[in-house]
């Protein structure tokens, strides 16, 4: 059974001529701006199998009984994967993230009721994943769409004065 | 089409985060004749009434589901998770 | 000129607000709209009218007709009697040819007989077909309303936001105000969208001005407020709308000087102004009626009252000259007047509702329909439910006078009683049929003032009852809406690769493939194409669909859902697998690598993979097995390296042996990479000896500047998909989607290797069957041009002067100086050599068909 290294991040490795450079797919759109931060490199492992039976220092998210994304600090991704229980996958790197300030921003991001977070719902017209803090959300969705959805937060901030 | 849609696992959402896959059919146990076949592959009962169907949560959990729903006024009166081995399938 | 200050007025007499209207400077005062503004200057004609250009008056003055539509700003059809004055605004009248007094297309009016009745393009313009360019230009200058400024680019931004509330209540007045405050104690959470900037109130949310544009399924309310739309979802629905003053219909009805009573009541009580200097009224209810005192506060004398309660005169018709009122005639007698308030009654606005799912039925008593039925979830109040005071049922219309001009049912569309008796004589006797063919109702009026009064008259002419005529489907929106606020922000969803930034920044040509944006080719495609043959190219296929099916049944799934075998595959070793559905049907192909006992790697078509992994994941649901799918095609980046230099490039990068004996063809190795942990998949993907780099798309931009810096001397370039598609041609890969479509199965497409029928099930099993039963009926197969010609994509094959096949992918490929393509043929075609004659620019040109790969035909550079 492969261990599926190569989905892992954080298992790159500097040698006498290489250094791997963790590139943020947000790092673009975001340059420049301090009103959204990226957290593209967060750790973010999911997990497959029976939820409850997680028992670690991390946040989780419980998307189905069956499924959850645990969130932690990029550092602790290769402790959490060995601890985690079922079938344990990285999408640190599949999974671009993004935290903003306000419940108006996210209104006019989606239709998900912001009463009922965390939850999985359709954010900027893209599957995503959404916590609330407050009045500050973070946002987890497919990296490849994170050029975009940089895009259309940052339009959105700048329309709400 | 604006109706909500009651996901058995993340709760009522605008049918918009989800996609059908139209109504439920039975897939064959064994080898059925070409009439058998081109009934399951093609033939579709398109009630104009309660039909049970596939749903997916495209942009949510991301589950597959059954809903039953009244095909004149999208109305959705049940929605479930399927039962492993059902024996139900569509072609697609 | 306004009145001295009125009691209730809006105005603020202290601040001025100065604009622009047909070059001269106009002032009103703030509270003032354009159009009292307009009024009080001495304005009176507003528009000209849809078809005959007729000049146009304030009917409604509340934004419920489309007798003051002009240009503000740039921004066409804009109701100017409820749009506020901004200092300095810009405002133009519409549908004019010089200028509101002199427009000179008002010629239809008084001498284009023969263009008016309705349905005469339709009639007329379709022969002869020649002359349909003309037609159109002239079709596309008579049609719709209004201007826009093509190059205006983004001027305003359009917002969408997600609302939610307990309680809606639509609409501000009376019943809309006591509803939402009884709700609001009763301690629910309310929002209250009225259209006329109802104030604020301390008990609940008042969202003003903002129109609500319809009721949709699932209590979906969108409401327009000017540059944000936005989508309430409501437990309970409060339609609070109010009634719809009605117009009568007699002769000259549409004449400038003849008013709505709620026009006269705000011009006077709102903006002081005094609306004319002889004023006949015609009521069938109190309302009307009440505005005599109004008038006559204003200096205006109201010269002759008539209450159709008690004596409905036979005759009414008002005469005029330029378009402007002059006299009224009832019943013979002839007064003289600059000013007519006409009330039919007060309707319901009950769109909403019926939208909504309310019945609509006819109260033959008070001559209204009235809203019944409603949906758990939505309530009328007020007039909107039909409560008001009595009034007489008009006539359907009146007659004339000797010289009387033309009566209106529609002033939207300048449809005129004429037009509505012969639609019934030619058989639109259906209210339905007859608003298609006479658009009756269509205009931006939205039937408000034209649905009630066209049933009646269609109900007269075919001598029966409204109730029986029935109304017409009320649809969104009940309020006019721009388009850019429907369009909103107006971004795509978008997906890019994590090396995108840098194709982009080599100048690469970028197209769309579904969601995705890839580089076509970089610099030119065939020499990409040659640089793989000759040395090494780098392609970015990250789009690949990249699943993971893990699990103590993950073998048999996937020999479910595949023709393919997979249980005997050795661990480490990679398949080509082709997707089929139950129809036989090529859904996707791809490559299945085996990670483990339990594990497979699995990859599909770029634009295939959404679905792939959605239909992976549904029989998954059907079947229950133990085998998990989990989706990693954003989670890794790819990477193709190709051509016979790639072995040399790989084995300064990677930590493994690179020799044949390391990684030999259709291999799966885990290794490092420059650094990075990578999944090497070693396949034909060009057809050249090549290696697929699998891994964390973060180093999607690190991996590929490496591969580009490390093989610098060995002549590498990147590479983009259509020199992808040449090499892939070359090779006879077919391309799901090009070379296949509904009808394509395996064994018809040339693969019968991929289907183990003697398997005891999979998906697709019977139908492979059956074809196998059945015999081909046509074949996918190779073609080689002799005289070099592409022909195109989708080009017919011809044979004995009758089609037998198509064309459907064709290249010219630099590497073997020759045009070559795929072909659907007849099986008596599908013979290594047979000639077939293809349609190019209306002759023929000849090819020979192929079996084999163009290039490589034994794989001797895939192995090496
Ligand atoms: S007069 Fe402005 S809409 Fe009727
Ligand atoms: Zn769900």
């Amino acid at each position: 059974m492969s261990e599926l290294h190569f989905l892992s991040p954080d298992r790159a490795r500097s040698e006498d001529l290489f250094a791997p450079r963790f590139a943020s797919p947000l790092a673009r759109v975001l340059a420049g701006t301090t009103s959204v931060l990226d957290l593209s490199q967060l750790g973010k492992i999911e997990v497959r199998g029976d939820v409850d039976a997680i028992d670690v220092e991390a946040e989780v998210v419980r998307i189905t009984p069956r499924r959850a994304l645990v969130l932690c600090p990029y550092e602790q991704c290769a402790e959490l994967r060995a601890r985690l229980p079922g079938l344990v996958i990285d999408m640190t790197g599949a999974l671009a993230g993004l935290e903003l300030e306000g419940e108006q921003a996210m209104r006019r991001l989606t239709d998900l009721d912001l009463e009922g977070l965390p939850a999985a719902g359709k954010v900027a017209e893209v599957p995503a994943l959404v916590l609330r803090d407050g009045s500050r959300f973070r946002i987890f969705f497919p990296q490849e769409f994170a050029h975009y959805v940089g895009e259309v937060v940052l339009d959105v901030l700048e329309g709400i004065e | 089409m604006s109706f909500l849609l009651n996901c058995p696992n993340c709760g009522p959402r605008d049918v918009n985060e989800f996609a059908c896959a139209g109504e439920v059919t039975s897939r064959p146990k064994a080898l059925p004749d070409l009439r058998g076949l081109t009934d399951y592959v093609y033939f579709r009962r398109n009630v104009a009434g309660v039909q049970r169907e596939w749903w997916y949560h495209r942009f949510g959990c991301e589950i597959w589901f059954l809903a039953e729903r009244d095909t004149r006024t999208n109305e959705v009166l049940k929605t479930e998770l399927p039962q492993a081995s059902a024996g139900t399938s569509s072609a697609g | 000129m306004r009145l001295p200050e009125q009691l209730n007025e809006r105005i603020d007499r202290s601040r001025p607000v100065r604009f622009f209207f047909a070059g001269r400077v106009v002032e009103g005062f703030e509270g003032d709209t354009i159009g009292s503004a307009l009024f009080a200057s001495g304005q009176r004609v507003f528009s000209r009218s849809f078809k005959y250009h007729r000049r146009r008056g304030l009917l409604c003055c509340s934004g419920g007709c489309p007798n003051c539509m002009m240009r503000v700003d740039g921004v066409p059809n804009v109701r100017v009697c409820t749009e506020p004055v901004r200092e300095g605004a810009h405002v133009h009248a519409q549908n004019v040819l010089g200028s509101l007094e002199h427009d000179l297309l008002a010629a239809v009016d008084h001498f284009g007989g023969p263009f008016t009745p309705v349905g005469f393009y339709y009639r007329t313009m379709i022969r002869p077909r020649s002359l349909w360019p003309l037609y159109e230009r002239f079709l596309r200058n008579v049609a719709g309303l209004g201007r826009l400024d093509k190059h205006a680019g983004r001027t305003r931004r359009f917002d969408t936001e997600h609302r939610r509330t307990e309680v809606l209540v639509i609409g501000g007045g009376r019943s809309g105000r006591e509803a939402a405050r009884s709700a609001a104690a009763a301690g629910r959470q309310v929002v209250l969208v009225d259209e006329r900037g109802a104030p604020a109130d301390g008990a609940f949310e008042v969202l003003a001005p903002a129109r609500a544009i319809g009721i949709y399924e699932g209590g979906l309310v969108p409401v327009d407020a000017g540059n944000v739309l936005y989508r309430f979802r409501a437990e309970r629905i409060v339609v609070a709308t109010g009634a719809l003053e009605q117009p009568l219909l007699f002769p000259g009805n549409d004449l400038v000087g003849v008013h709505l009573p709620g026009a006269v009541r705000r011009l006077v009580d709102e903006w002081s102004i005094k609306p004319g200097e002889r004023a006949v009224i015609v009521s069938a209810d109190e309302r009307g009626l009440a505005v005599a005192d109004k008038l006559e506060r204003a200096g205006t004398s109201v010269v002759e009252r008539i209450d159709l309660r008690s004596a409905p005169p036979r005759q009414l018709a008002a005469r005029g000259s330029r378009g402007r009122l002059r006299s009224v005639v009832v019943d013979g007698r002839e007064i003289e007047c600059d000013l007519l308030v006409m009330s039919g009654g007060r309707q319901p606005a009950y769109s909403l509702l019926a939208q909504a799912g309310a019945r609509v039925e006819y109260d033959a008593e008070r001559g209204i329909f009235v809203p019944s039925d409603l949906p758990s979830n939505v309530e009328a109040v007020g007039s909107a439910a039909g409560e008001q005071e009595p009034a007489a049922v008009p006539a359907a219309t009146f007659e004339g006078a000797e010289g009387a001009g033309r009566c209106f049912v529609c002033v939207c569309e300048d449809v005129t009683e004429k037009d509505v008796k012969r639609a019934i004589a030619e058989g639109f006797d259906s209210i339905e049929l007859g608003k298609r063919y006479t658009t009756v109702t269509m205009g931006p009026c939205q039937g408000r003032l034209c649905h009630v009064p066209s049933i009646r008259l269609f109900a007269r002419e075919n001598e029966t009852d409204e109730k029986a005529i029935g109304t017409t489907t009320a649809r969104p929106p009940w309020a006019p809406v721009s388009l850019g606020l429907l369009a909103g922000r107006g971004h795509e969803p978008t997906k890019r690769t994590s090396i995108h930034h840098r194709h982009e920044e080599a100048g690469a040509t970028m197209m769309w493939t579904g969601f995705w944006r890839r580089a076509h080719s970089y610099e030119h495609a065939a020499n990409e194409a040659l640089n793989v043959h000759r040395g090494v190219g780098v392609i970015d296929v990250s789009t690949l669909g990249k699943l993971l099916v893990q699990g103590p049944d993950a073998a048999r799934f996937l020999e479910l859902l595949y023709p393919n075998r997979f249980g005997d595959m050795k661990v480490g070793r990679i398949r080509y697998g082709v997707l089929g559905t139950d129809a036989g049907r090529i859904m996707d192909d791809g490559t299945i690598a085996r990670l483990g006992e339990d594990q497979y790697y699995v990859t599909t078509t770029s634009t295939g993979a959404d679905t792939v992994i959605e239909w992976f994941e549904w029989w998954n649901a059907v079947w229950g097995l133990d085998v998990e799918t989990v989706n990693l095609t954003g989670a890794l980046a790819a990477v193709n390296v190709a051509g016979p230099r790639s072995r040399e490039l790989l084995g300064r990068l990677a930590q493994i042996d690179t020799s044949n004996e390391g990684i030999s063809y259709l291999d799966a190795k885990e290794t490092y990479v420059a650094g990075v942990p990578c999944l090497i998949l070693r396949i034909g993907f060009v057809g050249e000896l090549g290696y697929e780099l699998h891994f964390a798309s973060p180093y999607g931009e690190y991996l590929w500047d490496a591969l580009l810096e490390y093989g610098a001397d060995l002549g590498i370039r990147p590479f983009g998909l259509e020199p992808q598609r040449i090499l892939r041609l070359e090779k006879m890969h077919i391309l799901v989607g090009q070379d296949t479509d509904s009808e394509s199965n395996v064994l018809e497409a040339g693969m019968p290797w991929i289907a183990k029928l003697d398997k005891e099930d999979f998906v697709g099993k019977w139908a492979l069957e059956h074809v196998q039963e059945r015999g081909f009926r046509e074949q996918l197969v190779g073609f080689e041009m002799t005289d070099g010609v592409v022909p195109a994509e989708g080009g017919q094959i011809v044979l004995g002067g009758r089609p037998a096949g198509r064309v459907t992918s064709s290249r010219l490929s630099p590497q073997l100086g020759r045009a070559i393509g795929m072909a659907w043929v007849r099986p008596e075609l599908a013979h290594e050599g047979a000639e077939i004659d293809i349609k190019v620019n209306g002759g023929f040109a000849r090819a020979c068909v192929r079996l084999k790969p163009f290039f490589d035909p034994e794989g001797e550079r895939l192995r090496s």
